[in-house]
């Protein structure tokens, strides 16, 4: 009964605020959006019949940006929490740190995976549109997987604010570990170092669920790779639950 | 949705209990070896100027703080072992705390369904508190005063028997004051332990049954209001009269000690106020208004810090010297 009613308050915080369906609604339409436009970039001078292009891929290329906003929903739900000291208001009604913490992740979870679900699902209609060969044959892991990748990073998101208990820091901070950190293994000449970033950076790792042609040539394998993401995520949730406990509020 | 009963600790258990409490941040020892009791039924008054350890002490009662020693109960438990814990304790620490996009209305929504209370318990205390039109309202736009009150709303939610209130006199207008006063009064009629923190003493008066007075987190005072009065009172009698001069000389010949308070008040001590008529009467002095004084409580307060200033200054002293 304790846990409905932590869920029941959260989602009522979560679906109080504008914010949320603001960043709910870009999350869709810039996964939508840029997965046209990547598409629209196919030819048939690039791409001849039959295709050798990773169009699923492409197709759902829209993740790579709209993971930024899933990244911000998720660390404002605590940050915003913290820069307003509702958070203390939060723990006089739900004593239970994990309690809170899971009821949060859980409520942004379901949240992010049907926008997720959105905006994915609409990326592949656009592309059946758009594509002279659509894509085509095993479209459920790409597609699951990217909805998977829009939660895993809206917890990354949650973790690195409560870690913070500040939200642009921990937006920084996760911007950084997506993003940078693959740019670094471009500049890097090191090839076993291009390989290891490739591998163990989350976003790099994760996208290789996206991957429907060439797998031979992938750093990390489809689902290992998500698992690398969805390690970091879950890592630092557990981190951020174990220092969210100990400190004082 | 659930219907949970509402006043779950039964009002004869409702007490605040703090027991050799102790918490240090980095080199500040906010609170040094508190302890006191809240009993149903009054209203305590926590005072001390700011910094002397009050919220710390609130925010450890609300299990938002772990002390380093002692313990923090509500109702002879901590707050960790309370169920349900808005049904317990309605606790308003910083009213400024609410999330500027959300409705007020929305704020006590939430806290409402944490605990699976009905939608018809949030209006009830809208209406308390007089803010039924501006919770429908965005939090961002509000004065002090109507975040004070949506404060007090999320205190009263759960219809709790115990109320943990830091500061709320804070940004009321006049009005506000005086309707906060009546709903603590009555809100301790009902039988509830009531604690109210304030830095400023006359805050409280009218208000507060019961002091609890520290500095720099150690016990000054833990005493009824009314002992107070009393013994800052003293035996002293009021007397206004314009022959200034001639009742002085008279009733300092017949054994009083006279002090000046205005140009036409003086006080007298050691001479009842039944004879300090007779006397004046019979030497035919005019007097307007003789009668027993009656410290206010901020008179009383700088008494009492005023002996507690050198046993309370030594734990800084310390603190320097260990840099």
């Amino acid at each position: 009964m304790r846990w409905l009613g932590s869920l029941h308050a959260e989602w009522t915080k979560l679906r109080t605020l504008p914010s949320t369906w603001w960043l709910l609604a870009a999350t869709v339409v810039l996964t939508a959006a840029l997965g046209a436009a990547a598409a629209s970039s196919v030819t048939t001078r690039i791409c001849p019949t039959p295709c050798n292009a990773d169009t699923t891929k492409l197709t759902l290329s829209g993740v790579q940006l709209s993971q930024a906003i899933c990244l911000v929903l998720g660390a404002l739900s605590i940050g915003a929490e913290y820069s307003t000291g509702t958070i203390r208001t939060t723990l006089t009604a739900m004593p239970g740190r994990w309690r809170v913490l899971t009821s949060k992740a859980a409520v942004l979870s379901l949240l992010t995976a049907v926008a997720g679900a959105v905006g994915v699902l609409s990326s592949l209609g656009l592309a059946r549109l758009i594509l002279p060969t659509p894509p085509d044959g095993a479209l459920l892991r790409p597609a699951t997987g990217s909805i998977l990748i829009l939660v895993l990073v809206t917890l990354l998101g949650l973790s690195l604010a409560t870690l913070l208990r500040d939200t642009a820091g921990s937006i920084t901070l996760g911007l950084g570990i997506l993003y940078v950190v693959p740019i670094l293994s471009h500049l890097v000449n090191s090839p076993t170092w291009q390989h290891r970033l490739q591998r163990w950076a989350p976003m790099p790792a994760g996208l290789s669920i996206q991957a429907t042609k060439n797998l031979g040539a992938l750093a990390i394998a489809p689902w290992p790779g998500l698992g690398v993401l969805a390690a970091y995520a879950v890592g630092l949730l557990g981190a951020g639950g174990v220092w969210f406990r100990l400190r004082d509020a | 949705m659930w219907d949970v009963p509402l006043a779950s600790l039964s009002m004869s258990d409702a007490s605040i209990e703090v027991r050799d409490l102790r918490k240090r941040f980095g080199r500040t020892l906010a609170v040094d070896g508190l302890s006191f009791r809240v009993e149903p039924g009054t209203v305590t008054g926590f005072v001390g100027p700011n910094g002397a350890g009050k919220s710390t002490t609130m925010r450890s009662l609300l299990g938002l703080d772990t002390p380093d020693e002692g313990r923090a109960l509500i109702g002879g438990r901590p707050y960790h072992a309370l169920r349900t814990p808005l049904l317990e304790v309605g606790a308003l620490l910083d009213a400024a705390a609410l999330h500027p996009a959300r409705r007020g209305r929305d704020h006590l929504r939430w806290l409402a369904n944490s605990h699976g209370l009905p939608m018809r318990r949030v209006d009830e205390v809208l209406e308390q508190v007089g803010m039924e039109q501006a919770a429908r309202r965005r939090a961002g736009g509000y004065s002090l005063g109507m975040r004070q009150r949506l404060g007090i709303a999320a205190a009263l939610l759960g219809d709790p028997a115990v109320l943990l209130l830091d500061e709320p006199v804070n940004g009321l207008d006049p009005e506000g004051i005086q309707w906060i006063r009546a709903l603590l009064r009555h809100l301790a009629t009902e039988g509830r332990a009531i604690l109210v923190s304030s830095h400023l003493m006359s805050e409280l008066e009218d208000t507060a049954d019961h002091l609890v007075v520290i500095g720099r987190g150690r016990l000054i005072a833990d005493t009824a209001v009314a002992d107070l009065l009393a013994a800052a009172s003293g035996d002293r009698v009021r007397l206004r009269t314009s022959s200034r001069t001639e009742a002085m000389e008279l009733l300092a010949r017949e054994g009083g000690t006279v002090a000046v308070v205005d140009r036409d008040l003086l006080t007298v001590t050691g001479l009842p106020a039944e004879r300090v008529v007779e006397l004046l009467s019979v030497s035919r002095v005019p007097f307007a208004e003789v009668g027993a004084h009656r410290a206010s409580l901020e008179e009383a307060y700088m008494e009492l810090t005023r002996d507690a200033v050198e046993f309370t200054s030594t734990p800084a002293g310390t603190d320097e010297v260990n840099r």
